[in-house]
């Protein structure tokens, strides 16, 4: 690890369970071959929270970020256990700004299945991965994608989270790689990104495993 | 939702129309926000945004307003309207203004994903509507005639009459009026419509190269005839032949197609043996015939032979309420050879053509759209883009002195520069105190 580039934070805002930043920061560096570091938390975001709505303004936290010292990352991931909202949304499981820096992971709506019954932890643990992976696409530029089949299709609801898959399709990885690949100044990481497959299918098996 | 569109987000919250954008770019959409209505009837004359997000309550222009605004002025664009809990009756108001639907704020992520669905599929259909439309008026109606003044409405009423006999047909009308349009529309409804359609210009040939062309020639006839060739008059066969500005045609061409009008049948330069033709005439002329008549320049049998029945086109001046009309056609027709976004013509402009006397008819109109369109930077055309009109020269009497050719050319630069002297001087490449100069000396004055 240590000899990798150190690319992508991966923090917890406020108490969030240690194996879920595992299983997010696992997930980033198995799938896109980046390196990740989980770094100590931050405070409880107080400051976000909606008194109106008792749910946390993802916006307004992303702003935060922009304060803090996360210069040595390239892209930094922050995982929380609160609801968390956009003005116009009743709420979001991410949040990421196209082409940013910084993007948000809630745990808060992925513990409950579509019928309201708790779900297990490695589903939920599951949920959260493909969040963090997809919000990830968007600080890549990656856009939403109309192919079913892929991670960076827009899921609305828990439901469609949990069809959506955590590989991505054809076109998105190409992309991904492409801008990876523009990224990178790493001469080391050039030549993996060379040898990443992306685009493999059997990657979602590999998950369930 | 398939398809890139152009979305613009109208709403004085910033956090919202923030939100929303970065949600849209997300699909890749073009976006842009407004913070008020009027804002976003500035931008929408500017570019034509396929949809609009439209929250109800802002200050200034609410809206609603807003909806009613972009539905007169721009149909084509498709409004969604954000409501917050508690005014349904808004939202339904909106929905019977023509507002395409509307979310209740805040909304289920995936409620704003199935209105983009919805939205799309009603893009699609509209599409489909408007391709089906465009079919089935080529069919029912006259390509590229475009009118709906009396005159031109008698016109398309006489057209499928006159096109299920073989009479001779005699259109009138100034030059740029479209009678070569109204000869290929009679020919399409005849029942010769699958056979050639041949037009001749006779003003543009001299009267040897006609008699030629018409009548074709055997081989070595005259120099330059390396091998035989066939008439136009034979190679129309069964089809329509339109002979434009039959009044130049020389006393002897008139006597020799009278002769083929009577008796169906040619016979080529250099050769004896006459061939059966079949064929509808149309002639057409700007020219006073019957002047020609009186003056001996134009046979009287030749006259009453092609004027079996007399079609009148009107000047463009005389059907001014089809100007609108045919900007509008203009503009898609330009807007899509182009691919230029002009879809608009402000009221000022409108009253400007409406006002100019088209010496030059359809035609000109047609030219000056085309040119207007070309050069704009913007997607509505203003009366600065038809600044040459008014710098037409009129036909001249006697030839211009330099100081009168400078004086015109002054007030017409002032002009379209709105009078603004530091601009003008820069176009003159003079500076401003001697543009004043000439000013006061040639006593220029603001145009009414």
């Amino acid at each position: 690890m240590s000899s990798k580039k150190r690319l992508v934070g991966v923090v917890p805002l406020g108490e969030v369970p240690e194996i879920a930043l595992k299983v997010i920061a696992a997930h980033i560096s198995g799938y896109l071959n980046l390196s990740v570091q989980i770094l100590p938390p931050l405070e409880h975001p107080e400051y976000a929270l909606d008194e109106k709505r008792f749910q946390y303004n993802a916006g307004i936290i992303l702003k935060a970020f922009e304060s803090k010292r996360f210069k040595d990352y390239d892209k930094v991931i922050g995982v929380l256990n609160l609801d968390l909202f956009i003005p116009i949304f009743t709420h979001v499981f991410g949040e990421a700004k196209q082409g940013g820096k910084f993007a948000l992971v809630s745990l808060f709506r992925l513990r409950k299945n579509p019928d309201g019954s708790p779900s297990p932890s490695s589903l939920t643990y599951e949920r959260a991965a493909k969040v963090a992976l997809h919000e990830l696409g968007h600080l890549f530029n990656l856009l939403h994608c109309r192919e079913k089949n892929c991670l960076m299709h827009f899921s609305g609801g828990i439901q469609d989270l949990d069809e959506t898959p955590i590989y991505l399709c054809r076109y998105c990885s190409t992309f991904l790689k492409d801008r990876l690949f523009r990224q990178s100044d790493n001469e080391e990481s050039l030549k993996k990104l060379d040898k990443i497959p992306l685009n493999l299918l059997s990657s979602k098996e590999r998950f369930r495993q | 939702m398939d398809e890139k569109m152009s979305i613009m987000v109208v709403d004085d919250e910033e956090i919202v129309r923030e939100s929303l954008s970065q949600w849209f770019k997300k699909y890749d959409h073009v976006v842009e926000t407004s913070s008020s209505g009027f804002e976003a009837l500035d931008k929408l004359e500017k570019y034509p945004f396929q949809l609009l997000f439209v929250d109800i309550k802002m200050p200034g222009m609410d809206g609603i307003e807003l909806l009613e605004k972009v539905k007169t002025e721009y149909p084509d664009s498709m409004v969604v309207i954000i409501t917050a809990y508690g005014s349904i009756e808004s939202a339904v108001k909106a929905m019977k203004i023509g507002a395409s639907d509307y979310l209740l704020k805040p909304f289920k992520p995936d409620q704003l994903s199935l209105v983009m669905e919805r939205i799309s599929h009603q893009k699609r259909l509209l599409l489909e509507h408007d391709y089906l439309k465009g079919r089935l008026e080529k069919i029912s109606r006259f390509d590229n005639i475009i009118g709906q003044s009396p005159a031109m409405e008698d016109i398309f009423n006489l057209i499928p009459e006159v096109a299920q006999s073989d009479s001779s047909i005699l259109l009138i009308g100034e030059t740029g009026t479209g009678k070569e349009l109204v000869a290929k529309a009679i020919h399409a409804k005849s029942r010769r419509s699958h056979l050639p359609f041949i037009a001749i210009n006779c003003g543009a040939l001299p009267d040897t190269l006609l008699e030629s062309e018409l009548f074709g020639h055997q081989k070595g006839v005259f120099t330059g005839a390396t091998q035989a060739r066939k008439g136009f008059l034979e190679v129309v066969s069964g089809g329509t032949l339109f002979l434009d500005e039959i009044g130049e045609i020389s006393p002897k061409m008139q006597i020799d197609l009278l002769r083929v009008l009577e008796e169906k049948k040619i016979t080529s330069i250099g050769s004896r043996e006459p061939v059966d033709v079949d064929f509808r005439l149309i002639s057409a002329t700007s020219q006073d015939l019957g002047k020609g008549i009186t003056d001996g320049s134009f046979r009287e049998d030749f006259f009453y032979r092609i004027n079996v029945i007399m079609i009148d086109i009107p000047p463009l001046k005389k059907r001014k309420e089809d100007i609108p009309l045919l900007i509008q056609h203009f503009l898609e027709k330009y807007g899509h050879e182009t691919t230029k976004k002009v879809d608009r013509v402000t009221r000022d402009a409108m009253e400007l053509l409406k006002r100019y006397d088209w010496p030059g008819n359809v035609r000109e109109l047609e030219n000056a759209v085309e040119r207007a369109v070309v050069l704009s930077q913007s997607r509505t055309l203003g009366i600065k883009d038809f600044a040459f009109l008014r710098s037409s020269p009129a036909p001249l009497s006697r030839p211009l002195s330099l100081q009168e050719v400078e004086k015109q050319h002054i007030q017409q630069i002032l002009e379209e520069y709105d009078w603004n002297v530091t601009q003008a001087s820069k176009a003159l490449e003079i500076n401003r105190v001697t543009l004043h100069k000439k000013i006061k000396r040639f006593n220029l004055e603001r145009r009414p």
